[in-house]
Parts: C-alpha cells; structure tokens; sequence
C-alpha cells in the first residue's frame, strides 16, 4: 500500500517538474516580445538578457491606442473572428455528423476532398482568387473574408467532429429515439453535449484562422477603416526600419483574447460519456 | 434549426459591409505606397491640405509592406482594379511597364513642369516617362556616432584605422562589445557601394548582368578582410542586428539609408551622415544604388479622374510640400528650386546626403534586376561562409544571373 | 418507412451541401485556373497574352538544374514534416497526458502559458527566435555556453545548423495545437475502461497502448493528416527564421520555389506547375495515409 502512495507521489512530482520545465520554454520567447515591447526606440534584439529592459515604459501601449487606429482594428477582428467561429460551430458539427452517422453516396470522396482543398499551396491561389473576388463584387467586405476564412478552417473541423462524433456509440442515439426524441432532438441534445471537447477544438480553431490570417485579408480589404489585427500589425513593418515597439506591444495585446477563449473554452474539455448513459 | 441559424449568420455578415459607403457622392482616388510612418503622417496632412481645396476629391492612402505592394498591385491591376496612384521606388516600374499596367506619363504633364524637376527624378524607361518622383535617394550612406567618432573616415583606409580604435573588448569576458562599423553586410544590396568602390557594376547599358568583374572580386575581398584581418565588423550581423548595436552605442559606424536617419535620432544618438569612403586602390569613391521614389498611375484609372489624379500628384510635388518633407524627414527633394533653397545647402546631413547621391549610381529599372538579387546572394555569402573564393563566387552569381533572365524571359 | 428515409435524406443533405457549396466554390475555380495556367507560358513577358503550350512547365519543374537542387530540397521538405510532425505529436501528446491527470492542480495557468506559442502572433515570435539563434547574440548561444559550458553553434550560418534552428522554432510553434487536440481526444475514452483495466492490474503501458492511443486515434488522425499537409507547405517559418533561405539559398522547402518563381521572377506558369506537382505529392500522400489507418470508418463499430 506504501509503495503504491510512494509510485503516485513520484508520478505527480515528476509530472509538476516535466510541466513547469516546458511551460518555461514555452513562456521565454513570448516573454521577449513582452520586452520588445517595453523597450524604448524600437529594439528588436538586445545584447543583454535582462526582461526588464533600461528605461522600460508602456509608451508603446498608450500610441497603440492614441496614434493608432488599434482600437479599430481590434473591433474588426473581434467581429470576423466571431462570425467565423459561429458559422464554423455551426456547420463543422452538422457536417461532421453526417459524416460520421449517414452513409451516402460519395461519403468517402466528399472527406477526400475536404483533405484536398488544404493541398494546393496558397501563394498561387491568390491571383485567382482575388478575380473571382472582384467578380463576386465581395472585395472590400467582410462576407468576402468570411468565406475565405470558412473555407480554409472548415475542412479540418468538419473532419475532427467526425471523428469525435465516430467514438460516441450510436446506441445513444437508438436509446433517445426510443424514448421518444426525433432525430434531431436527439443530436441536439444528447450527441452534441457528448462532443463538447470537440465543439471546443472547432471553436478555437475556427477563431484562430480568423484573427491571425493575414495574407487574404490584405489582399481583399482595400479600405483602412477595414482592416483586421493582422493587417494593422504589418503596417507597423517597414522593409527597413519596422516599429518594433509597438509590434511588440499589439502582439502581446493580441495574444490575450486567444488565451481567455481558451481558459473559457477548456472547462468544456471534460469528459461527458460514459457507458453507463446507456443503459439508464 | 441550424439552417435558421446559418441564414441569420450570413444575413449579419452580408449587412455589415453594405451600410456606410452608399451615399459619398465624392471621386475617390487611393493611393498605394510603401511608406513607413514618419512618412505617412506626412502624407496625410498634405492630402487633408487637397481635399481642403478640392471639396469634390477624396483622397485615401493605403500602406502595403514593400513586396506586397508590388505584387498587390499586380494582381489588382490585372483583373482591372487597383489603385488609381501607386507611389514608391523606381524599380516597380519594370515589371509593371511590361506587364502594361501603368500609363505613360509624357502626354500627361506639361514639359515645363516636367523641366522644374531634377532629371533623375524623372524615370524613362524604353521611350517613356513611367514615373515623376517627389523624393530622391534610397541610398547608403556613412551614419557615425559623432560621440565616438568625431571626424568621419574619407577613405577606406581610414575607416579600417578608427574601427580599429574603436574595437574593443571593453569589459574583459574575452567577447567584443563594441565595433568599428557594423551594418547589414550579408545582404547584396548593401555590398553594392564596395563593388563600384573597386571598380565594378550590376550590369551594362542593355541590360546584361556584368558580376563577373574585378570590382566584384576586389569587393568581396575587402569584405572579408574587414571582417577577418582587421575584425572591424561582427562575425554575424543581420538588418536589426546592426541597428541594435549602433543604437546601443556598441558601433562606432553603420552603413545604413536615408530611412533610418530619423529612428537614430529618436534613439538619441548624435549621429552624423557621410558619404561612403573613397577607395584608395581605385581612387573611386563607393558609391550606392540612387533610385527616386514617386508616382505612377494604374492603367486602368477611370477618364473622369484622370483630370482630378494629375491635378493631386502636382499638389504634392509643389514646392511647399517638398519642402515640408524634406525639413521634417530629412529626404532630398526633387524640385530644382527646392534642392537649391537655404535649408538643404545648409543643413549638414543633407548637404552630406547629396554628396552622397552625387557618387551614387541610378538603380536599374528593368525587371530582370530582380534575378540578379537572387543570383548573388548565394555567393556573396558563400564567400563570406568561406566555401568559396572571390572569383569562383563572381563566375557563378554571373552564370546564375543569366540562366535566370533567360528563365524569366522565355 | 419511405418518409422517414426521404426526411432522412433531407436532413443529410442540408446538413451537408451549404459546407461543401462554399467550399468548392471557394477552392475549385482557382484550382482550376492553376490548371489552366501550369499549361501556359504565362509568365513576365506573356502575362495577358498566354497561350496554352502543353507540358512544358512541368518539364522544366523536374529537369531545369536550380539553385539549389530542385531534388535536395524536396527530399528536405520530407524531411522537415516528418521531423516536425513527429516532435508536435509526441510532445502534444505527452503533455496532454500529464495535463490530463486528476492530481494535478493549477490546470488552468499550465494551459494557459503552454498554448502561448500557438496564439502568438508569428511573425514577430520568428524574428525573435531568429535574435535567439544569432551567433553571437543570441540567447540559445549565451545559455549554452554560460550555463552549460558549451561551444557556441553557428546556427545561422550553416546549412545543417540553420535547418535544425527552422524546425526547433517549428516545433515550439506547433506542438500546442497538438496538445489541445489530444485533451480533447482524451476526453472522448470512458473512465470505466482505465478502471477495469486497473482492476486487472494493467501497467501504465498497457493502458496507454491498448486504450489510449487507439481510442484518441479518430481524433488525432485528423489533426495528424491535416498537419503533415499544412507543415509540408509551411513557408512563413522557414522564410522568417532563415531570412529567405539563408545561409547561401540552403534553407528551402519546395514551397519557396513556388513563391520565388511568382513573387520575385513572375513565372507564374512554372509556379502554377510545381504547385499542381505539390499538390499531387500530399494527395498521394494523403490516400496511403487515410488508408492504412481507415481514417474514414468508425473506430467502435
């Protein structure tokens, strides 16, 4: 009995040690930016290693605000990322079922080809796609961005609640609709909360594509009052001469909603099945 | 259910960018450029100035980083869009003249007020005028530490001397902390002032890659004497490696554009500009790559603005605005009359910049200069990296420069 | 029974089509357009007036002699997404493991910090591994020989050394994504398995080969497909940390060539052609792949 204490006593000290040693690896670089940032005249890199820089000063978070339009481009981003993860819940686990519940005709060709819009290398998409754009009469809007965005996230996400919804038992599904449930009340209220984690992965995913993505937003949204985080952030880089102070400072700024989505998210991030649901 | 839900979701996306731009009865011109920040702020003040007068216009101004500026406008301009006014360096012009998407410009303006401005703002390519520039330089220059280097070298062997002097392991943990001349040397295009130092150049008149010379030879050697022999330069030093040793005091010397004069300042080094030392062996002085910086106009820009577009470029080519920029950016102007008002002959570092472009040579502004950049830098740092000697190193960026033309031509 | 497989069909069908409308609309015209244009000479000097001209694109994709080695750096890019691929998926995996158990208190801070590298905006947190790899600067150096006695590595500047320096940057970008997948696959396994396996006195490995990794499988393999395609056309690092392919064009995947040959030379009908070859490597790929772990069945039937 001593020893099993003593086995588990060692695990959980080496887990600690095994998880406060990455998140130090995964905390230095990010720290930099953090320093970047509080640097005065624009220092991407320093000689020394100090954290806190000589003469450090949020002057770099006030201009953000004051002599930028960071504000505006927040409000932006917030707005497309949150469409985007909508529509990206939304379809991502209504696909995905279908995917894993139904078999229909070209079931496997339609998950192939979900794979395949992820393989061409996107550098030689964006001449075509700015024409097809420019004749949808989307450029210069949000819808435009939207579909991209939905586009380039939904595969992945159709694909990950397939699988999530794959390792739930049908069986549930039969034991509700003999209950009395139709199909729908069924997967609404009984499958969907099962997949919680992976409605959790679609969201943060879904988001992510949104905030971060860069190189179709520039080239769709021409008009500065437009323009979404990532656009903002470039033009703070000059070929020579980029500001590197406040890049750093909107990095950090930007990196924040990420994680609170995440730590809101992840208490979704449980398991909800077990084998006994059915047979109660 | 979901399908109520993804309707309402498109509907909110699809209300979004539909409100708001109805309504604005006023021409709209855009303007694309490359411009950092000191610049844009500029701009914008001089476009508010227009808009001021011209109640009918409205003028916007959009940054996209240099690449996607050119490629940006490519494709936009392919498929019919665009900007009516791209603003930026000479050598956009060649890919965009043979891709036809900016207009000539000589029918467009009146010959005495093309005549006002400095020829070498002007940029001819194959018969026409393609771009009027507002600003001239884009060059390299000497940036010193007056604190730690109070006269400036002149030529090549007094620089090698006070790097040496400065050089120093200033608190004994066996590192260097401190160097002559640092800046950003594995790069071709600020090696190219030590090519024309000894002698050589990118190309001839037509247009043919002409790296395999003996300036390049002799260029590269210096390079790495400098950085070997007389260990004057970091063994590693990149763009922001360079900057952050001269900004931290830790340089004496760096080789750096007219660009990032003002970001020195605002560090708070008393720097002072010089042009580029002259080489002794040669007697030639180094001299950098010169390209004007300014307007061209898309091809496909609507006939009811045109009028309203050349009326805007010449405001901001007027006397006044360059002179503006000038006091405030420390750019050197384009107007003749500008370049010989009382401020420019006066103030040091643009009296020291002019001397500087007057060394320097035209950047090219064909589109195969592209193919040259790429052919030398393998070399180029091949050479530093010791895996191949100065000659070996100038045959190949030749070879690889012309099998790439012909790539890019066929 | 006939309505209810008609409302069956119905439901399949709205559920499915709006994706997939938006999808090909979104994807197959410019593939089809690269098509088109890999067939053409369009390129600096025939940019509006192309015209078709047969295979040679795709001739000169696989015989022109390159700078560098069209082959060296294909066999490169195998190279980066395995090595890439393997690091993410073993460190995701490990972590969620550890994050996962019940002793462990503090979760939420532990998550936080380690999903940073992924939500970090890239560009900036390359140019910053980039500062950490310099020579004589950089902080990977300084620790090495301060803390560890070590001799400093010449990251940057040699070719084997730069392409360890890209993947170790790649790793850390990625293997948060990885470790958030793997929670959530984790959440999917039924306690009641561990603790029957337990009651049978199984070792840790036993319940980690027979019940973990195959119940997390549907939903890793995703993730783990979807990764290898997406790291195999992954410029941004390997061009930001480089400095474009530094030192002397070595540090290249196959993906730089497409965007040299668009962005710097205009070529745009050999860079339409290599993309199409690109492309048709991940699917055969992808086919193999899917294949042998029959990705698209179910795990518990």
């Amino acid at each position: 009995m001593g020893r099993k204490n003593n086995t588990k006593a060692l695990r959980v000290t080496l887990s600690y040690a095994v998880l406060i040693v990455f998140s130090l690896v995964a905390l230095f670089p990010v720290l930099q930016i953090f320093t970047i940032s509080l640097r005065p005249a624009d220092r991407l890199l320093s000689t020394s290693l100090e954290i806190i820089p000589k003469n450090a000063s949020f002057n770099n978070y006030v201009a953000l605000f004051t002599e930028r339009p960071f504000l505006l481009w927040l409000v932006n981003s917030t707005f497309v990322a949150l469409v985007v993860t909508f529509t990206g819940v939304v379809l991502a686990s209504t696909c995905g079922y279908a995917f894993s519940r139904y078999n229909f005709f070209a079931k496997k060709l339609g998950l192939l080809s979900l794979l395949v819009t992820q393989m061409f290398p996107a550098t030689m998409l964006l001449l075509p796609m700015y024409i097809m754009l420019v004749n949808l009469h989307l450029i210069n809007t949000y819808l435009g961005i939207v579909i991209m965005y939905s586009a380039t996230a939904l595969p992945f996400c159709i694909w990950q609640m397939k699988g999530y919804y794959d390792t739930i038992p049908t069986s549930l599904e039969e034991a509700a609709t003999i209950d009395g449930c139709n199909q729908f009340e069924a997967f609404f209220k009984i499958i969907l909360p099962l997949a919680a984690p992976a409605l959790v992965i679609t969201a943060l995913f879904s988001f992510m594509a949104a905030w971060t993505e860069y190189v179709v937003a520039a080239q769709i949204l021409q008009d500065t009052e437009m323009w979404t985080l990532p656009i903002g952030l470039k033009s703070f880089e000059s070929n020579m001469g980029s500001e590197w102070g406040l890049y750093g400072a909107a990095s950090v700024i930007v990196t924040i909603p990420v994680v609170i989505l995440f730590l809101s998210l992840s208490r979704w991030l449980v398991s909800g099945l077990t084998l006994g649901s059915v047979k109660g | 259910m979901a399908t109520g839900m993804i309707a309402l979701v498109i509907g909110l996306a699809l209300l979004s960018p539909g409100c708001g731009k109805g309504g604005d009865e006023r021409i709209r011109i855009t303007i694309w450029h490359q411009d950092r920040i000191d610049v844009r702020v500029i701009l914008q003040r001089q476009i508010e100035r227009f808009m001021a007068l011209h109640p009918e216009v409205k003028v916007e101004q959009l940054f996209k980083e240099t690449e996607e500026l050119r490629s940006g406008f490519i494709i936009a301009a392919l498929a019919g869009q665009g900007p009516e006014i791209v603003y930026g360096p000479s050598d956009q012009i060649g890919p965009f003249e043979t891709m036809n998407i900016i207009l000539p410009l000589e029918g467009l303006f009146e010959k005495q007020w093309l005549e006002r401005y400095d020829p070498r703002a002007l940029t001819w390519y194959r018969g026409h005028l393609y771009q009027v520039a507002d600003k001239l330089g884009n060059h390299l220059t000497l940036v010193y530490n007056k604190k730690l280097v109070p006269v400036p070298p002149t030529t090549d062997q007094e620089l090698i001397d006070i790097g040496k002097t400065l050089t120093a392991d200033l608190n004994g943990d066996g590192r260097i902390d401190r160097y002559g001349l640092a800046w950003n040397y594995t790069e071709p295009f600020f090696f190219i002032p030590f090519m024309t130092g000894f002698g050589g150049w990118i190309m001839d008149d037509s247009g043919q890659p002409t790296l395999d010379s003996r300036g390049t030879v002799d260029g590269l050697e210096f390079i790495k004497q400098i950085r070997d022999v007389h260990k004057i330069i970091p063994n590693e030093a990149d763009y922001n490696i360079a900057d952050i040793l001269f900004k931290d005091g830790n340089a004496g010397m760096i080789i750096n554009g007219d660009w990032s004069w003002a970001g020195y300042l605002k560090a708070g080094i008393d720097i002072g500009v010089a042009p580029l030392p002259k080489i002794t062996k040669t007697g030639l002085w180094c001299g950098t790559m010169v390209s004007p910086k300014g307007f061209s106009i898309n091809v496909n820009v609507a006939e009811n603005k045109k009028r309203w577009v050349l009326e805007l470029i010449r405001f901001l080519m007027s006397e006044e605005n360059q002179l503006e920029a000038t006091k405030e950016l420390f750019t050197m102007p384009t107007l003749s009359s500008v370049q010989q008002s009382d401020f420019v002959r006066e103030n040091e570092i643009l009296r020291n910049s002019q001397i500087a472009i007057d060394h320097g040579r035209p950047m090219p502004v064909v589109p195969e200069l592209r193919a040259i950049w790429d052919s030398m830098r393998p070399s180029y740092q091949a050479v530093l990296a010791g895996t191949q000697t100065a000659e070996q190193a100038a045959r190949e960026m030749q070879a690889l420069a012309l099998r790439r033309i012909v790539e890019m031509n066929e | 029974m006939n309505s209810k497989t008609l409302r069956h069909r119905l439901y399949v069908f709205l559920l499915v089509v709006p994706a997939f409308i938006v999808l090909f609309g979104v994807v197959v015209y410019p593939f089809f357009y690269n098509v088109v244009i890999s067939l053409s000479n369009m390129n600096l000097r025939h940019i509006r007036d192309w015209k078709i001209v047969g295979f040679d694109q795709y001739v000169k994709v696989f015989t022109e002699p390159s700078q560098p080695d069209f082959y060296m750096v294909f066999v490169k890019t195998i190279i980066w997404t395995v090595v890439n691929l393997f690091f993410h998926v073993l460190v995701g995996v490990f972590l969620a493991l550890v994050l996962n158990q019940k002793e462990i208190k503090g979760k939420a801070l532990f998550r936080a910090i380690l999903v940073l590298p992924w939500a970090v905006p890239q560009l900036i947190v390359a140019l910053t591994w980039r500062g950490m790899f310099n020579y004589e600067y950089g902080s990977i150096n300084l620790i090495l020989t301060q803390w560890f006695g070590l001799p400093g590595v010449q990251w940057l500047k040699q070719p084997f050394e730069a392409f360890v320096a890209v993947i170790i940057t790649n790793v850390w970008l990625g293997f948060p994504f990885m470790m958030v997948i793997a929670l959530g696959a984790l959440q999917s396994i039924p306690h009641e398995l561990y603790e029957a396996a337990d009651i049978d006195g199984a070792s840790w490995f036993h319940k980690l080969k027979n019940i973990t990794i195959p119940l997390i499988r549907p939903v890793m393999v995703p993730a783990i497909t979807l990764g290898t395609i997406w790291t195999f056309n992954n410029l941004n690092i390997v061009w930001l940390v480089s400095n474009a392919g530094e030192p002397s064009d070595q540090t290249h995947l196959l993906v730089s060539f497409v965007y040299k040959a668009a962005f710097n030379f205009y070529r745009y009908g050999y860079g339409a052609a290599l993309s199409i070859v690109i492309f048709f490597i991940l699917l055969a790929f992808s086919l193999t792949f899917m294949r042998r772990s029959k990705a698209t069945e179910n795990v518990y039937t």
